[in-house]
């Protein structure tokens, strides 16, 4: 790609020998455009944290070559990356008060303090924090603290911001409320920003494309909806999303024109042959055996189809969530409605070819996606 | 009731923490304490567990004032938001610590302990210390180990709070069925809006110093006392919109984006007074233009959430209003469109005060499409 | 980076064993003089080569002193002893004293805590020989002077602030979460003291204890004073090598190397304890 800000290229990341120690980052390579917002999402030990720290310089590349600006900076010290880093863990000079912490980088470019002054003043408010500027870190709480280490690194100029979960500490309120205003600041100055952050709704509020890491494996770098609508393998299908896919094994049959879809508990699902696109169907009788997901949402009450019992119905205002036991595990469902069932109740379910993902078994590939069946 | 409280306060050097907060949970019942950070309710449960003394008011358990009584002599069960496992102790001797206490025999102690460890999906990991087992199991370990003597009053305090998202999503669905089947009084502490509305037979919602509102879901969802706690729940919050309620030809209405709404009969008291409408971004609707009630609106940005698709469009006074629909469902994503709120599903607050408006004959109806 | 170059590893090394050899030159060199006899440690040059002699163990083992003035009794086997059980003695009920006292005020925070903590911890401050003019005049008329009972309690001034101090660091560093939830799980205030709280301080015990005993063991002013030959401990013992007709430099390390090998065998056996610490790690979770 022309114009990439950052590009990793089969970088690994090994602590311990190469080749030996722990593989934490397994051959990841990326394109970062400018004014990108990306977002590293994973659970923890996914090696998303060390990924965003062999870009920043703090961990050594063990293999593979970081580009960033068109400079290949993997041996490069951090200071010569031109990089700005938020940290999770705040990270703020502890002897100096918050204006001062956040406009350190400034000082060192002799801007005047005017300047300096209006600079902090409009990121402080961005994050909140414009009534704190004068106290010292020890007496803030968490959520302030890395608000102003993350005011510090977004007043920097530099090529690449890259935040590390930075609004952990936050309340759910404050934090809805800083994701908008986030977006806004960096995408309003055309900045280039890699996140890490372990938060779907975070990785989705905010990011342009979603880099979804497991086992220090990319499984998948792609736009929100894109992640959404086609995973790209049962991981993914199950990572991304709240509350997550349903995922079942089943035994793909022909039973007198109709493809037929057995469920581990007994439960089968019968479609109409031409209910799926030619090579679907070929691929699915080709398995046999398939894994088949299907979003919450997706999945419909109705006078026929497959037997499931109530186990939960929570309502949450806006939405209900109803799990309910199916096929050896538990479905749910979400209605948007509020769902009038009791638990115990029998419900009849219905999946919707449209709806359907369909996974390979043995390697968790995706094999077709619900909106290209039929 | 097996929980009471009456007129309890704490403060801690010169911060007032509790104020006199008086509560009565009958048996069986789940209560969530739901609040921000710094509300008190982790002290308040520290109280009633009793590793922290109240500064004045009474604390009942079963009956029994708890004043002068030391936390291993009150029969609770707590989990902490940190789980606070003994990290030198396996999960096995973490979850029997409350049976060895209670000097009951090894082979009672190992069969009760191998019990509540596979109904929370742990008995595979029990030799394992702490530092040996993922968050989730730590969690559950800390589950297992309140559960683990049958305790009739249970403090969860956050216990979701430090697990990633679909696990906390699975312990949701999965706590009211291992819940009931204890038989017991829970407080469940959290900061979650959805865990409170999934969890909870009642809620109790927590401000500065006290309980501002207490009630089941469905009364705080839909009938919140406040602006504040209106805004608590819900995810897109509630948009709020200034309005000042006139009188039109058939009642009460109000001015939106140059056109007149009707509202609630009921609240002709507010009329002349500086309000604020409370509409929940599931209760407007993308409507054809000519429909009852429809105005334009000019289509600035749409997210996906959680299933919802997440719209923010500007009225034609450039006031911004978020609108949600079921995810899959159709709707304009650009230029302009007309919606129309659903205004049984309304609320008037004070704007000066934030307090809703005519107490109690506001909208009790559900929301419905 | 793999690619560290044989350069670059070779003169790590070099700086390494430099650096070892530095700190570690003294006791190479007072172990190779007790090895020998005071003629060879004072020939000029110096030379690393002669013949090693086990005449100095021999001598402070058996208790007789050979010099150019005759024999001479020395009883360093039975100073050895007065160290062990004086240090040892110390330490023990420095522990006694200490870990409760710490647990105390690391948990309880009650009026005038902090002042009592500063005022034990300010015994360390006093000048020894300030307090020692007083204590010894008391001591006689209480007669304590001279008895181990007595010796021991003058060495906690320096044995109990220190335990109390770091012990206390550990405690506070326990989550008193992890404290509630064993006294919620129904067990008393002493067993929670006993099953959580003391294991894990036992590095910050362990740490304590260790650097308690070092200290107690390198005292020499209180001895000096208060003890007389058949209670002194080896630093005053050592003073009899200085003899009349010389300083026997030999017997003075082969009495050196004897006396570190307690302390060395303490340290190594605390280590245990010090590394399940370490990796019991988070305790802060």
């Amino acid at each position: 790609m022309n114009g990439a800000v950052l590009r990793l290229e089969n970088v690994d990341k090994f602590y311990g020998a190469v080749g030996h120690g722990v593989h934490a980052v397994r051959n990841v390579s990326m394109d970062v455009g400018k004014g990108d917002i990306i977002a590293l999402l994973g659970s923890s030990g996914c090696g998303k944290t060390s990924t965003l720290r062999m870009i920043a310089g703090f961990e050594e590349t063990s293999r593979g070559k970081i580009h960033l600006s068109g400079r290949e900076v993997q041996t490069l010290p951090p200071v010569k990356r031109h990089v700005a880093m938020a940290f999770e863990g705040y990270s703020l000079y502890p002897t100096v008060n918050v204006r001062d912490n956040i406009a350190f980088a400034l000082k060192a470019q002799r801007l005047p303090r005017s300047a300096v002054n209006a600079k902090v003043a409009e990121v402080a408010e961005m994050l909140e924090i414009g009534d704190i500027l004068e106290r010292m870190p020890n007496s803030l709480s968490g959520g302030q603290q890395q608000r102003a280490s993350l005011a510090r690194a977004l007043i920097r100029d530099a090529n690449l911001y890259l935040l590390d979960e930075p609004m952990g500490q936050l309340e759910p309120q404050l934090r809805t409320l800083l994701r908008g205003r986030l977006k806004h600041f960096i995408k309003e100055r055309g900045m280039t920003a890699i996140l890490v952050t372990h938060d779907q709704t975070e990785a989705n509020a905010l990011a342009d494309r979603i880099a979804v890491m497991e086992d220090g494996v990319l499984q998948q770098f792609a736009s929100p909806a894109e992640l959404k609508e086609r995973p790209a393998n049962l991981f993914t299908g199950t990572f991304v999303g709240e509350p997550p896919m349903n995922v079942f094994p089943v035994s793909v049959a022909s039973d007198d024109g109709r493809l037929v879809l057995r469920f581990d508990g007994g439960q089968s699902l019968a479609y109409p042959e031409n209910a799926f696109a030619a090579e679907v169907r070929a691929a699915l009788f080709a398995r046999g055996q398939v894994v088949i997901g299907v979003r919450p949402y997706a999945v419909r009450r109705s006078g026929t189809g497959a037997p499931a019992n109530v186990l939960t119905n929570q309502w949450l205002g806006d939405q209900s969530h109803v799990s309910a036991s199916f096929a050896k595990g538990t479905i749910i469902l979400v209605e948007h409605d509020r769902a009038h069932v009791a638990i115990g109740d029998r419900i009849l379910i219905e999946l919707s070819p449209a709806d359907l993902h369909v996974f390979d078994p043995e390697s968790g590939m995706a094999i077709s996606h619900g909106r290209e069946l039929a | 009731m097996s929980i009471q409280l009456s007129d309890v306060r704490k403060s801690f050097t010169n911060d007032l923490v509790l104020d006199g907060v008086s509560l009565d949970i009958p048996t069986g019942e789940t209560l969530v304490l739901f609040g921000p950070s710094g509300a008190g309710k982790t002290v308040l449960l520290r109280l009633i567990a009793g590793v922290i003394d109240p500064d004045g008011g009474r604390i009942i358990v079963n009956g029994a004032d708890m004043e002068g009584v030391v936390p291993e002599d009150r029969g609770i069960g707590m989990a902490f938001q940190n789980f606070a496992l003994f990290p030198h102790m396996d999960a096995h001797a973490n979850i029997a610590s409350p049976l060895t206490a209670r000097r009951e025999t090894r082979s009672g102690i190992k069969a009760r302990v191998k019990e509540v460890a596979t109904l929370l999906k742990i008995d595979h990991v029990l030799a394992h210390r702490p530092m040996e087992l993922s968050n989730g199991q730590k969690q559950r370990t800390a589950l297992g180990r309140a559960l683990a003597a049958e305790p009739s009053i249970l403090l969860l305090d956050d216990p979701l709070r430090n697990v990633d998202a679909k696990l906390r999503f699975e312990m949701r669905l999965e706590l009211p069925r291992l819940l009931k089947e204890q038989n017991a009084t829970v407080i469940f502490v959290t900061q979650d809006y959805k865990e409170a509305m999934a969890l909870g037979d009642r809620i109790a919602v927590m401000g500065d110093s006290g309980i501002v509102q207490i009630g089941t879901p469905e009364e705080i969802y839909l009938r919140p006392s406040s602006t504040r706690i209106a805004r608590l729940f819900g995810d897109p919050t509630i948009n709020l919109l200034d309005v000042v309620p006139e009188i039109g030809a058939h009642g009460p209405i109000i001015q939106l984006s140059g056109r007149e709404i009707a509202i609630s009969g009921s609240y002709a008291g507010a009329v002349g007074q500086a309000c604020s409408l409370g509409i929940r971004p599931e209760a407007i609707h993308f409507v054809e233009p000519g429909a009852p009630g429809a105005f334009p609106v000019e289509i600035e940005a749409e997210t996906p959430l959680n299933e919802k698709t997440v719209t923010l469009a500007a009225t034609r006074n450039n006031r911004e209003i978020l609108v949600s629909r079921p995810s899959g469902a159709p709707g304009p994503d650009r230029g302009s469109a007309h919606v129309a709120f659903d205004m049984g599903n309304a609320l008037l607050f004070d704007l000066a005060t934030g307090a809703r408006m005519i107490g109690t004959d506001a909208p009790a109806n559900e929301m419905s499409k | 980076m793999d690619q560290t170059s044989t350069l670059e590893k070779v003169l790590r090394r070099v700086a390494i064993s430099l650096v070892i050899l530095f700190f570690m030159f003294p006791i190479f060199w007072i172990v190779l003089m007790s090895f020998q006899t005071n003629e060879t440690i004072l020939r000029v040059p110096p030379s690393i080569v002669f013949e090693p002699t086990l005449s100095n163990y021999v001598a402070l083992i058996t208790g007789r002193l050979e010099t150019q003035a005759g024999t001479l009794e020395v009883n360093f086997m039975s100073n050895l002893w007065n160290s062990l059980f004086l240090s040892a003695g110390s330490v023990a009920v420095g522990l006694i004293l200490g870990i409760p006292a710490a647990y105390a005020f690391g948990r309880i925070k009650f009026r005038g805590s902090e002042d009592i903590a500063f005022t034990l911890l300010s015994f360390r401050f006093a000048p020894p020989l300030l307090v020692l003019l007083p204590l010894t005049i008391y001591f006689q008329k209480i007669g304590l002077a001279d008895t181990y009972f007595g010796l021991i309690w003058v060495y906690q001034l320096i044995v109990l602030p220190l335990i109390l101090w770091i012990v206390r660091g550990y405690f506070e560093d326990i989550p008193a979460d992890i404290e509630y939830a064993y006294r919620i799980a129904g067990h008393s205030w002493f067993s929670t003291f006993r099953k959580v709280a003391l294991p894990l301080a036992m590095p910050g015990i362990a740490a304590a204890g260790l650097l308690a005993f070092i200290f107690a063991w390198n005292n020499f002013i209180f001895a000096l004073v208060l003890a007389s030959a058949d209670k002194q401990p080896v630093t005053v013992g050592a003073l009899a090598f200085v003899t009349a007709s010389g300083i026997q430099y030999g017997q003075v390390a082969a009495g050196i190397v004897l006396s570190i090998l307690p302390t060395l065998a303490l340290a190594l056996y605390a280590q245990r304890y010090l590394v399940e610490g370490l990796s019991l790690g988070a305790v802060k979770g």
